[in-house]
């Protein structure tokens, strides 16, 4: 094994209300393929974030490369020092020929006034020949596939003088063949003596060329172990020992059947999606990210039709293409950011609870009732407990527990016997989560059925009867969450 | 270098010029003549020349719809320069390019800046320079331009005589058109800045992480075709011999149907210089058919109106069906 590269030292980020990364500590060697793991929200984009300069990291932290303390660095510092992360987008120029993208850095660096098309010319041959690539380069990148755009992106690092190079789920997009080819190559970087941190989910993936594996856990260095020091099981268990304790709620086995899912499949979407939501119930959906949850749920409310697959309710066939249909057969969706997709900040509690169900609270000449408007906002309200009580209160001066429930208030005022809701706890603080999963058993306990989408397994464990994961746009298992623990549903979600 | 793939990407639009030409001539044998032709390209020259401004800006994935009343302004200033202050050529030339460039800039200034986005910005100057010309010249037609200012307008090249006796000829004004097109040419292909106006084009944020400065790139591309306004006002009124403050109403929208009817995107990244040449040249043979033709003149703004819609429409599916591609989980 090289030698030390790169020391990451006490590194701590503090965002509003989350500490994104405490006190991380880490060293890369030249010549190694470090694996960085860690659930969703763990820490590692942070982490990338702070090692490529696009964050600061908090007083007292520091990063050294090659024994020179890296201070302030800037995207540009970062890239000067050869440390070059591959984004899942590439950051390349579609319109751009493949070996301007390659090569035209240089002139910038430079500070070049003329560029040189014969040195970039050679420059980008010579990176391309490291890389053991044949492309020709005058084609603009747009028309290469995803996987070509990657290795460009990776030949355009070596131009660079790439000496850590950031992969962040590199094979997130490629086929199986791809990912051999990409794995050679990172073999043959690690060879010149190239450090890589390797960003996965996948752990066949990083087993198969890892050297190294620092885990991650809720924004924590928990240790980094090598790779003959470990087996998946071990790793999962590290990744997943949140110690987030919440009221768990008892468990219920509900027979009636509210919502059947048979079939669900949409090209490049999911796949074979199958299963049932019975009144009473709250079933959780999780799976990482980008495994088609949000898909999944986004078919159910008609934002995202599906290509086959039936759907009922109540045993009765239901076919729905827009979420006005989703609404009116009553099925209500809770999405996933709920200060962007579900709330008009600049309105009021009132104006938003409202804006689901205008059209029943207007009268016959289309203006809207406000009596009725008010009635129905105080009875939300006053169920949902929604603080400070007053309806003309701007919906951008809740506090996040509180927004939440405006949000979920507006579609229940739409009486729906499906509910739908998408990551429910996301960036609230813990005592509001606890009262959003209070809020959730009563609303199952008055009969709904609830699909809740959690990428945090202690919340699903905490309030679901039910689990499903998906992985790679299909449902693994689904299982009855009563005995079970995160490693459980972890080990399927990989 | 890459001369393979130019050719190919300019290739359909040369194809369409050509068979248009020939469709005109058969309709009107008129049109292909060395007259019509050395009037088609005088009358176009001002055109050709703001087109290649535009080009830098559509590629920028902006848009200015400010030079039409730049050009006005400058026009104005430009006979007031000439009638009251001199007549000399260079004077003239620095006169007018200064003043183009300066309201260019601060197109420049608004856009990157203060990050106002183009089509807001470009308006609002749009009709602020308008009015203040408005003002100013009380939309009066400036005649009384000196004698040898025109006398340099009516220069001709490579004189030759027709069958019939007159004397025809390249107008001196090609003379403004040839360097423009060189130094565009050379910007965007040779220069470092030149290759960052396509990379902020194709994806700004990446540009700007490669060490790019966006808001330099914006401010010369802006102050570049405000100085391309200039030279094209001092064509404009040597060709005309006075100046009519009115004379540019809507001619940002035949700007921009030019530069896209040559490829460029709306949405920033693509497009060429030879491909604008050729645009401009098919937008011209469009217009001039249509008035051999005798089709109402009311049915340019039309035409302009639907090119544009047409070209957008190209570039908009396109993209949709880039991101489709792009949006995709791995079902295995």
């Amino acid at each position: 094994m090289g030698r030390t590269l790169v020391e990451i030292e006490k590194i701590s980020k503090i965002f509003p209300g989350v500490k994104a990364l405490q006190n991380v500590g880490f060293n890369i060697n030249t010549g190694e393929i470090h694996a960085l793991i860690g659930e969703n929200g763990a820490g590692k984009s942070t982490l990338i974030k702070i090692l490529s300069g696009v964050y600061q990291p908090e007083a007292g932290g520091k990063i050294t490369m090659n024994g020179k303390v890296l201070e302030e660095l800037t995207p540009l510092e970062s890239l000067r020092n050869g440390i070059v992360v591959i984004y899942q987008d590439f950051s390349l120029f579609p319109n751009l020929s493949v070996m301007e993208n390659i090569a035209l850095g240089h002139s910038v660096e430079k500070n070049d006034t003329l560029v040189s098309w014969k040195a970039m010319e050679a420059i980008a041959a010579d990176a391309l020949d490291q890389l053991g690539l044949i492309l020709d380069f005058h084609v603009p990148l747009g028309e290469l596939s995803v996987a070509k755009q990657q290795l460009v992106a990776i030949a355009r690092a070596l131009a660079n003088n790439a000496k850590l190079l950031i992969l962040d789920e590199p094979t997130s997009s490629l086929s199986k063949g791809e990912v051999k080819k990409l794995f050679e190559i990172m073999l043959s970087l690690k060879k010149r003596g190239i450090a890589l941190l390797f960003i996965s989910h996948k752990l066949d993936e990083l087993f198969a060329v890892s050297d190294r594996f620092t885990v991650l856990r809720d924004g924590q260095y928990i240790g980094t172990y090598s790779e003959d020091e470990l087996d998946d099981d071990q790793l999962i268990s590290l990744m997943v020992g949140r110690k987030i304790e919440y009221t768990i709620y008892p468990k219920n086995k509900k027979e009636e059947p509210l919502l059947e899912i048979q079939n669900f499949s949409k090209k490049g979407n999911f796949q074979d999606i199958n299963f049932t939501l019975h009144k009473g119930e709250i079933l959780g959906l999780t799976g990482l990210v980008g495994a088609g949850r949000t898909e999944v749920a986004q078919a159910i409310f008609g934002l995202n039709p599906v290509d086959e697959g039936t759907m009922l309710l109540d045993g009765a066939p239901l076919v729905i293409n827009t979420p006005d249909e989703a609404v009116k057969a009553g099925i209500a969706y809770v999405p996933e950011n709920r200060l962007q997709e579900g709330l008009v900040l600049r309105k009021s509690i009132e104006d938003n609870i409202s804006l689901s169900v205008l059209d029943s609270i207007s009268a016959n000449n289309g203006l809207v009732d406000l009596t009725l408007k008010r009635s129905l906002t105080e009875k939300w309200m006053d169920q949902l407990g929604i603080r400070p009580n007053n309806p003309q209160m701007l919906a951008s001066k809740l506090s996040g527990g509180n927004q939440q429930r405006v949000v979920i208030s507006k579609w229940l005022a739409t009486e729906p016997r499906v509910l739908i809701v998408d990551e429910p706890t996301n960036g609230i603080d813990i005592g509001a989560k606890s009262e959003i999963h209070q809020l959730l058993r009563e609303l199952a306990a008055s009969g709904l059925g609830i699909l809740v989408i959690s990428s945090e397994l202690p919340e699903i464990l905490a309030i679901a009867d039910r689990v499903a994961v998906m992985r790679h746009g299909r449902i693994i298992t689904q299982m009855f969450c009563e005995g079970l623990n995160q490693e459980d549903i972890m080990s399927k979600a990989l | 270098m890459n001369i393979k793939s130019l050719k190919i990407k300019e290739l359909p639009i040369l194809l369409i010029l050509l068979l248009l030409s020939l469709i005109i001539t058969i309709a009107n044998p008129t049109f292909l003549t060395v007259e019509n032709f050395l009037d088609i390209l005088k009358s176009n020259l001002v055109l050709a020349m703001m087109a290649l401004g535009m080009l830098m800006v559509l590629l920028t994935g902006g848009i200015d719809v400010s030079v039409a009343s730049i050009i006005a302004a400058v026009t104005v200033i430009t006979g007031q320069s000439l009638i009251h202050f001199s007549s000399n050529i260079f004077v003239t030339i620095l006169v007018a390019c200064l003043s183009g460039t300066l309201m260019g800039l601060v197109n420049g200034l608004l856009i990157a800046k203060l990050k106002i986005p183009p089509i807001v910005a470009t308006l609002g100057t749009m009709s602020v320079i308008l009015g203040l010309v408005l003002y100013l010249t009380n939309g009066a037609w400036i005649t009384g331009i000196p004698d040898s200012f025109i006398e340099f307008g009516r220069i001709t090249l490579f004189s030759f005589e027709l069958v019939d006796g007159r004397t025809i000829g390249f107008p001196v004004q090609v003379l403004f058109l040839i360097p423009v097109i060189f130094l565009t040419w050379f910007i965007l292909k040779k220069t470092v800045i030149g290759r960052g106006i396509y990379a902020i084009g194709g994806n700004l944020e990446s540009a700007e992480r490669m060490g790019f400065k966006a808001d330099r790139i914006l401010i010369f591309v802006y102050s570049f075709e405000g100085f391309l306004i200039g030279l094209a006002a001092v064509v404009h009124t040597s060709i005309m011999r006075q100046v009519d403050p009115n004379a540019f109403l809507g001619f940002e929208m035949q700007v921009i149907a030019a530069v896209v009817l040559g490829g460029a995107s709306v949405l920033g990244g693509f497009g060429s210089v030879l491909g604008t040449v050729i645009g401009v040249s098919l937008f011209c043979v469009i217009n001039n058919g249509l008035i051999l033709m005798h089709i109402p003149v009311f049915w340019q703004k039309i035409v302009v109106g639907l090119i544009i819609i047409g070209s957008i429409s190209i570039d908009m599916i396109q993209k949709q069906r880039v991101e489709k591609n792009k949006i995709r989980v791995d079902v295995e």
